[in-house]
């Protein structure tokens, strides 16, 4: 069984037809061949595939791929136009990702934070970033460069492990 | 992993869900956020024929007050819930508790309905809306009904929905006048974790008399089901909530709970975090 779905992808109208049992994930990297959303834990836990779903982030491997109809799907192929937006930049700046595979999951979640509370303190970035789990950095870098994507000051930088 | 395939369903309205559940003969699953049944899927726990989405429902899809009470469709989600002023200000602990379920990326999916429905037995939501004398509404082939959240848990993710039933919303009436309430867990690996402990609590105190007029405790992930500690609870009304009647009810709360032991702890490990999640909650509400 396949379904047709209609819907905006990084601002732009997208009309695909996909297997009924997708995920948005499946639709993402195996429909679209968008390979930036990454598929690692496959369970909901690590936010590898974060996408953002009417502004909201979502797991794309544990969303039906049925639910993105008529909504506005935002992926890591959507953040910055002709150059870095102000997250990407910073990640590189404060050299917050290493491996790079929990990146662009940690790049949309920090922006739906960062659409809702564009002053965020060091524990707010924590609690945004909390389903997304990076095995490199140890996260510090990865909360001062949300923070400085915010315009704050990194020198918050004491930020406790716990 | 791909799932493996299946026929997915669509209803736009309740009495369609209804249709198709009861058409499936047993075949079917209902899918509402999927943070629970699409792993299931995935690790090949389950594999239906058909999946019946409730996402086009609108009416589950919106909560409204009436009557003093909330009623909560069962298609909202636990983001939806923890964000809203209106059930800050009237509903707290069930805002507190659906603010702590996992991480905003989950919380953006995951449903009331589908935590109750799923009968997770370290649910968040569940031991509030026990404090709360929730109710739930239940849709199905010979009509609706309603009943209490507390029969509406039978067992280890056993609930008491019919064959060809579903959940269509969550009625939580409003709290006691003066009520203050919290919940807390206890997550000893990962703050995003499903509790070892969860506890939920709602005291009503004479502020005159320092005695508590009205005592309810909810507690999730040491019983097969969300639980009320209703020796506890006993305890409490018409004390003096002191630091000897708080320990007499959190040993009372020990006493009340049957937990499992698993990766996250032993049953015996779990009983005493009961008596201290219990003790600190009923100190800081006492002292609130």
């Amino acid at each position: 069984m396949s379904l047709v779905l209609e819907f905006e992808l990084n601002g732009r109208p997208c009309r695909t037809s996909v297997p009924a049992h997708f995920t948005v994930l499946d639709l993402l990297r195996d429909g679209l061949a968008l390979l930036g959303t990454k598929d690692g834990c496959g369970e909901g836990v690590c936010g590898a595939c974060t996408v953002l779903l009417d502004g909201e982030p979502v797991r794309g491997c544990i969303v039906l791929a049925a639910r993105v109809a008529g909504r506005a799907v935002v992926t890591i192929e959507g953040v910055g136009g002709e150059g870095p937006d102000a997250l990407q930049e910073m990640f590189a700046t404060h050299g917050a990702a290493q491996c790079g595979f929990c990146t662009p999951g940690m790049i949309l979640s920090a922006r739906s934070l960062l659409a809702v509370n564009a002053s965020p303190s060091a524990h707010d970035v924590r609690e945004a970033l909390a389903g997304n789990l990076c095995r490199c950095t140890g996260y510090v870098k990865i909360v001062e460069a949300v923070l400085a994507a915010a315009g704050r000051s990194a020198a918050c930088a004491s930020i406790p492990s716990s | 992993m791909r799932l493996h395939p299946f026929e997915l369903i669509e209803p736009s309205s309740v009495a369609e869900a209804v249709a198709a559940l009861g058409g499936a003969d047993g075949e079917a699953r209902l899918v509402a956020g999927g943070t629970a049944l699409v792993p299931m899927l995935r690790m090949g726990l389950l594999r239906p024929g058909r999946v019946i989405s409730l996402h086009r429902i609108a009416e589950l899809g919106r909560f409204a007050v009436s009557g003093g009470s909330l009623h909560v469709g069962a298609m909202v989600t636990m983001a939806a819930i923890g964000r809203s002023p209106e059930i800050a200000r009237g509903w707290p602990l069930l805002a507190a508790a659906a603010g702590r379920v996992a991480t905003p990326a989950i919380r953006s999916s995951a449903t009331l309905g589908g935590n109750l429905g799923y009968a997770e037995p370290a649910s968040d939501p569940a031991p509030a809306l026990m404090c709360l004398e929730a109710e739930v509404d239940v849709a199905g082939p010979t009509g609706a009904r309603s009943l209490p959240l507390s029969r509406f848990f039978a067992g280890f993710y056993e609930t008491a929905l019919a064959p060809g039933e579903i959940l269509t919303g969550v009625r939580v009436p409003a709290a006691p006048p003066g009520a203050r309430s919290g919940y807390v867990k206890f997550c000893p690996r990962s703050a995003e974790d499903k509790p070892l402990v969860g506890v939920a609590a709602l005291l009503v105190m004479d502020a005159g008399a320092g005695r508590c007029v009205e005592a309810r405790i909810g507690l999730g992930a040491v019983a097969p089901s969300a639980i009320r500690a209703s020796r506890a609870e006993a305890i409490l009304r018409g004390a003096t909530v002191d630091a000897a009647t708080i320990r007499a009810a959190a040993d009372a709360a020990v006493e009340e709970t049957d937990p499992l032991s698993d990766l996250m702890g032993s049953a015996e490990y779990r009983r005493q975090m009961v008596r201290v999640w219990v003790r600190r909650l009923l100190t800081s509400l006492a002292n609130g």
